[in-house]
């Protein structure tokens, strides 16, 4: 990724061939050493390496400790992880060619890919809000890809707000388990992989700003909103993201907290309660939506919904097998969306009638007259984005106009009219509730 | 504005400056201008003068109405996405949506709360659309005269979808599964009522933001400053331009060369360099003169497919013996067809044509047993996955067992598609017929067809094809090639097919033309019309596959013994043609080295239609620009680049020019569309082509969308078009261009793309090299501006090493006879 950033920052033109080079040899190595690290690990029968990088700043008596822990947990997701990226990339070689922000996509690839790393990997709390804030940037940008039509930008915008306002949740966590325990690093105490250790935390607080913190990445009820909307970049960017990579960051941050969630049955409820309402919302929802990147999108957060559940009642060998098996099957299934007319065709023929259609045990378990009221229901994404956005956004927007207001109408009481800044305020207010 | 621009002249900069100094001169030229400058108009930021409701208000009614919107319109002519049906949808749009949107506990939307009781209003007192469309025009005070603008500004800020409920009222036989009953008025009161609410609530909130204007102080300045930047490029004095009132005229002439008039100028050279280079090629190509040929031994009959151009000439290359022919790609039989494993037949003539005749291909040996256990089990595997039990099982059971094709997919392409295929199809396919022939006086059958052709429908399909192609010498073998194309990954994949077949492979009509014309009642019926074949005279079916370049041939196991040998022959020239063929196309490919031999160009070629990764298969007619109706014997030789549609037809044979006018009545039209197709698509991409594909997702089965949600995007992706050059289809005619005034004036329809300037058309005396183009109204002799012409001895020589468009150069090879490998 540096390599990338470099070269980019200063050449105009690097040929496409140079990009993917880069980017293969890199995700490619690193996919490599993974295996040969799991390998090593297997054969020495080692558990958990820990690999300290040293510090990186301290302050006061804080200190920011960069050290990375290889342990069950975060091998075969990195492995997974950077393979997924140098395929993904590999494809997207050949489906971007001729693309003119080629370069532009393979860096923000690059950065996904450094981000998942680094969560993965990470031996602490702080350096995983390093790699979820790198995750959460590169997905927005996609998200935003072709900037020149209004739509990606918004929806964009809506991405990147919701995972601003749920970084609150793991930055709390963060400044909250420094507070308490005087450290966020992640120790050997559950005898799966390294976690929380617990025995001065306030558990049920440090639940919950990380719940908080898995809901934007993962596209949990009530903030899923975004996630169908997502579908704006190219194809391939969506497998990755929101089949695969990014949306199973918040199961992974749910499995390494896992010593919260044993500790307190309060947050183990919750998450298993957010959990199934996202699984109930996403598959009502889902059924209803006729193009297929939304439908894939609501399958997607369906089964994240369900992973947390598995997480939630402690089943996590189970819930790790289905992140990985569903991050494939999914991904696969977004990159091949585009064959959906060709897959009808020919699954017709292989059935060898008019596909029959599939809502009927819907039909018969929900009763007749409540039908078209769920329909509707599920058609309009079950209120959740409309309420979210009209009786909580707008609100907060007409405050911040108002002291906006305010605070210019203070100002030029002293200083006559200001320029500039002050549309842009407003206008930025103006889109957050356009992103609706 | 105290120095010349750059790249001005010095016999420019003398002349405006006169005896004086630069600064001075110039400054003075400025003044002079400014002196004159008039009031300049400033358009209202290029709207429309018609418009809907947010131009006529200023507020943006879209932002809210187009989501839900979209929505409704997806959501109702889905066609087996969505797992669960929109309730009501058998009583069309607006019904459907009244029922669900008059429920208590709507959206929250705000501006959606009133919605149910504006609904259960309608349902009251106008429930008709035609009546609810004419109570929304009067409450929203459009003024009666201009309900026709506003409707169309309306039905247009949507046009994908407005599009498609209008073609799926005209045309629901063409739903790919089955159209609910879809009405454009359904749909206009719909969108009217959505728009009403959406204004109603903005307006309530308050004013609506006002319009951004230009400055026209700011279009003043330009046109200033484009004037004295002129003047200087020009050599124009201010002394010159101070006479009189020469800077006011000059100032307006410039403001009269607004961008259009200076698009279309550009254009209109663009076009001339093209058609000239064709025009010249040709002309040269047959002063050159060609060597005396005995009769061809083998006939090929192609599509006038640009695409196949290219295999023709280098199946005359290869095999001097040949003869080729090109005629529209659905072979004159229009049916509708049902495959073996079809399970519903799908048109496969022209779009203009509604095919009443049904042609099913049948099992040889026993029945055929449709679907089977296996593809039912994937139906419900695929079907789960989007659910939440089943699909847990599914990807946490199955998931990992995903990373296989998931890897083999992206990295081996080609593999991975062989071993798919060979797993989905099994060990080989059953031999079949088609049932074409029908008693005599039988009736259509219940499900509206009329199934097969009779003896006397086929005979008059095979004779019109004959004579008008001037096939009438057919002896020995003749192969009749019909194509298609298959890719992955791929929404527009049905853009590749046959246009002449409706959209879909054209092999079936070559496998029926050439059973039919092999019919012993057909060809006693074509004896009687002094049509007769000596014996043995073979038709063959066969298939070309423009992706991969592969070939099949149908009912080989009928061939008599006595035409065996030359369709090994044919089979072996083809065989080497398709490789060269891939090999032209890969120089177009800018994935494929230029170094490539032919064997690895087709291997490259397979590889791209088996690759989920390539947006681009193949390059469909991206290169189109000339279409040539006349004998193949003046055209061959001749590289054309897979640029022109080549239609055969012998103006020797048809006196009176009736067969011309009913060739040029098909041909014109399918041309033009497939050529304007690309030329819209090309020109705007946004507003007529669909964008760049990556971002695509496809809607109900019927179409694709930018992203989330979007309108419906109709035309052709970027990738599809990049490499296209917009020129009008320009139309050679073998024919004299009186002979072509007459056909095209007794005709409205040619009349219209003629006349109206959407296609270029040449009348090619048939007796002397004269060209003459229409222009303005008549014909006018084309002047040619060279005699040369590149000559070189195969088609590699002509393009190898070269990605760009070539121009037209004689190939000694595909002269025949002689040359050639063979």
């Amino acid at each position: 990724m540096l390599i990338l950033a470099v070269l980019l920052w200063f050449f105009d033109d690097v040929p496409e061939a140079v990009i993917w080079a880069v980017v293969a040899t890199a995700f490619g190595g690193a996919t490599l050493a993974g295996l040969a690290t799991a390998g090593g690990m297997v054969v020495h029968d080692v558990d958990e390496v820990r690999v300290p990088l040293g510090t990186w700043f301290s302050v006061g008596h804080y200190e920011f400790e960069v050290a990375l822990v290889l342990d069950r947990l975060s091998v075969p997701f990195a492995v997974f992880g950077t393979g997924l990226v140098g395929l993904v990339g590999a494809f997207s070689q050949r489906y971007l060619h001729r693309e003119a922000r080629f370069a532009r996509f393979f860096l923000l690839l690059s950065v996904l890919g450094a981000g998942v790393v680094l969560v993965v990997l990470a031996g602490s709390l702080d350096l995983i809000f390093m790699g979820w804030e790198l995750v959460g940037l590169s997905s927005a940008l996609l998200v935003a890809f072709f900037d020149h039509r209004p739509a990606p930008v918004r929806h964009g915008l809506r991405a990147f707000i919701t995972y601003r306002l749920c970084d609150a949740g793991l930055l709390s966590a963060v400044v909250w388990l420094h507070h308490t325990a005087g450290t966020s690093a992640f120790v050997d105490v559950s005898g799966q992989w390294a976690s929380i250790d617990v025995t001065h935390v306030p558990v049920v607080t440090a639940g919950l700003f990380i719940l908080l913190a898995t809901l934007g990445k993962s596209a949990q009820v009530p903030l899923g909103g975004w996630l169908p909307r997502a579908m704006e970049g190219p194809t391939t960017s969506s497998a990755i993201f929101y089949g695969a990579l990014s949306i199973h960051l918040g199961p992974y941050l749910l499995l390494r907290s896992a010593t919260l969630l044993e500790a307190s049955p309060w947050v183990a409820g919750a998450v298993f309660t957010i959990g199934l309402l996202t699984a109930l919302h996403g598959t009502v929802v889902g059924r209803v939506q006729s193009d297929i990147k939304s439908a894939l999108a609501y399958a997607s957060m369906t089964q994240v919904g369900v992973i947390f559940m598995e997480i939630a009642l402690g089943l996590r060998f189970l819930a790790l097998v289905h992140v990985v098996g569903h991050a494939s099957y999914r991904s696969l299934q977004i990159l091949r969306s585009p064959s959906l007319l060709h897959d009808q065709h020919n699954m017709e023929r292989a059935v060898g009638s008019a596909l029959p259609h599939p809502g009927g045990h819907l039909e018969r378990l929900v009763p007749r007259a409540l039908q078209p009221w769920l329909y509707r229901l599920a058609l309009e994404r079950g209120y959740l984005d409309a309420v979210l956005v009209h009786f909580v956004v707008a609100p907060f927007a007409r405050l911040a106009r108002l002291l906006d207001r305010l605070e210019r109408a203070w100002l030029s009481a002293f200083a006559g009219p200001p320029e500039g800044p002050r549309a842009q305020a407003v206008e930025t207010s103006q889109d957050i509730e356009a992103s609706s | 504005m105290r120095a010349f621009q750059p790249g001005v002249s010095e016999a420019a900069r003398r002349a405006v400056t006169g005896d004086g100094a630069a600064p001075e001169a110039l400054a003075a030229l400025w003044q002079t201008l400014e002196r004159a400058l008039p009031d300049v108009r400033v358009s209202d930021s290029g709207a429309p003068a018609a418009d809907g409701i947010a131009g006529r208000t200023g507020y943006a009614v879209s932002e809210l109405v187009h989501p839900t919107l979209i929505r409704l319109c997806a959501s109702f002519l889905d066609q087996g996405v969505a797992y669960w049906r929109m309730p009501g949808k058998e009583q069309g749009l607006l019904r459907a949506v009244r029922d669900l949107y008059t429920r208590p506990m709507g959206p929250p939307e705000p501006w959606l709360r009133r919605l149910p009781a504006r609904l259960a209003a309608q349902a009251a007192r106008t429930p008709a659309a035609e009546a609810t469309v004419v109570a929304l025009l009067e409450e929203l005070e459009i003024p009666e005269d201009d309900w026709q603008p506003f409707i169309t500004a309306t039905l247009l800020s949507l046009r994908g979808w407005a599009g498609m409920m209008h073609q799926l009222e005209l045309r629901p036989d063409r739903a790919p599964v089955a159209s609910p009953p879809t009405r454009l008025m359904d749909y206009l009161a719909v969108q009217l009522s959505l728009e009403a609410e959406a204004l109603a609530y903005l307006r309530r909130r308050g004013p609506p933001a006002p319009a951004p204007r230009e400055d026209p102080r700011e279009a003043q300045e330009r046109l200033l400053y484009a004037g004295f930047v002129l003047a200087q490029h020009a050599g124009i004095s201010a002394a010159a331009l101070a006479r009189g009132d020469r800077a006011a005229r000059w100032l307006d002439a410039l403001a009269g060369f607004d961008e259009l008039e200076r698009r279309r100028l550009l254009h209109l050279a663009f076009e001339r360099r093209h058609r000239v280079e064709v025009l010249d090629g040709l002309r040269n190509h047959a002063r050159a003169g060609r060597p005396e040929a005995p009769p061809a031994r083998i006939r090929a009959v192609f599509c006038m497919d640009d695409r196949e151009e290219s295999t023709r000439r280098h199946l005359e290359e290869v095999l001097p013996e040949v003869e080729t022919f090109g005629y529209a790609g659905f072979f004159g039989v229009p049916m509708a067809y049902e495959g073996l494993d079809d399970v519903r037949p799908t048109p496969r003539c022209p779009v203009v044509i509604d095919p009443r005749h049904l042609v099913v291909e049948e099992p040889l040996d026993g029945p055929h047993e449709h679907g089977s256990a296996v593809g039912r089990l994937r139906h419900g595997v695929a079907i789960s996955g989007q659910t939440m039990v089943r699909g847990s099982v599914v990807s946490g059971a199955l998931g990992l067992a995903t990373v296989v094709p998931l890897i083999g997919r992206v990295l081996f392409p080609r593999t991975s598609e062989r071993i798919s295929h060979a797993v989905m199809h099994g060990v080989g396919v059953p031999a079949t017929r088609l049932a074409l022939e029908r008693p005599e006086g039988a009736p259509a059958a219940a499900d509206g067809y009329l199934h097969g052709f009779t003896v006397e429908e086929m005979s008059g399909i095979v004779q019109v094809v004959l004579q008008t192609s001037g096939l009438t010498e057919a002896r020995g073998l003749v192969v009749f090639v019909g194509h298609g194309s298959h890719s992955l990954n791929n929404p527009h994949e049905g853009a590749y097919q046959c246009g002449a077949a409706g959209g879909g492979p054209g092999g079936p009509n070559a496998r029926a033309f050439a059973t039919m014309a092999n019919h012993p009642g057909v060809r006693g019926r074509l004896a009687q019309g002094w049509l007769t074949f000596p014996e043995p005279t073979w038709f063959v079916g066969a298939s070309h596959d423009t992706g991969d370049d592969s070939m099949i041939y149908y009912d080989e196991d009928l061939i008599p013994e006595a035409v065996q040998a030359d369709l090994r022959i044919f089979k072996a020239a083809m065989e080497e043609a398709r490789r060269r063929d891939a090999h032209e196309r890969c120089r177009r490919f800018m994935l494929a080295p230029l170094d490539l031999d032919p064997e690895g160009a087709l291997a490259h070629a397979e590889a791209r239609t088996a690759d989920l990764a390539q947006p681009r298969p193949e390059l469909g007619h991206a290169t189109n620009a000339v279409c040539i109706i006349g004998r193949r014997s003046r055209t061959r030789g001749l590289f054309l680049d897979r640029r022109a549609f080549l239609v055969s037809y012998d103006p020797t044979r048809d006196p009176d020019r009736s067969r011309l006018a009913a060739l040029l009545e098909t041909v014109g039209p399918v041309g033009a569309g497939i050529n304007l197709e690309y030329y819209f698509s090309f020109v705007d991409s946004t507003g007529y082509g669909c964008g760049t594909k990556l971002p695509h997702n496809i809607v109900g089965l019927l179409g694709v969308m930018d992203g989330h949600a979007s309108d419906l995007r109709t035309g052709l992706p970027w990738q599809m078009v990049e490499i296209h050059e917009p020129v009008r289809l320009l139309t050679i005619v073998e024919a004299e261009p009186d002979e072509l005034t007459a056909i095209v004036s007794a005709r409205p329809g040619l009349a219209r793309l003629v006349v109206n300037g959407w296609i270029q058309v040449v009348a090619w005396s048939p007796s002397t090299d004269e060209l003459h183009v229409f222009d303005g109204g008549a014909f006018r002799p084309h002047r040619p501006e060279t005699d040369q012409l590149p000559v070189v001895k195969a088609s590699m020589d002509v393009y190898r090493g070269h990605r760009e468009h070539l121009p037209p150069t004689r190939v000694t090879d595909g002269l025949a006879p002689g040359g050639g490998a063979w």
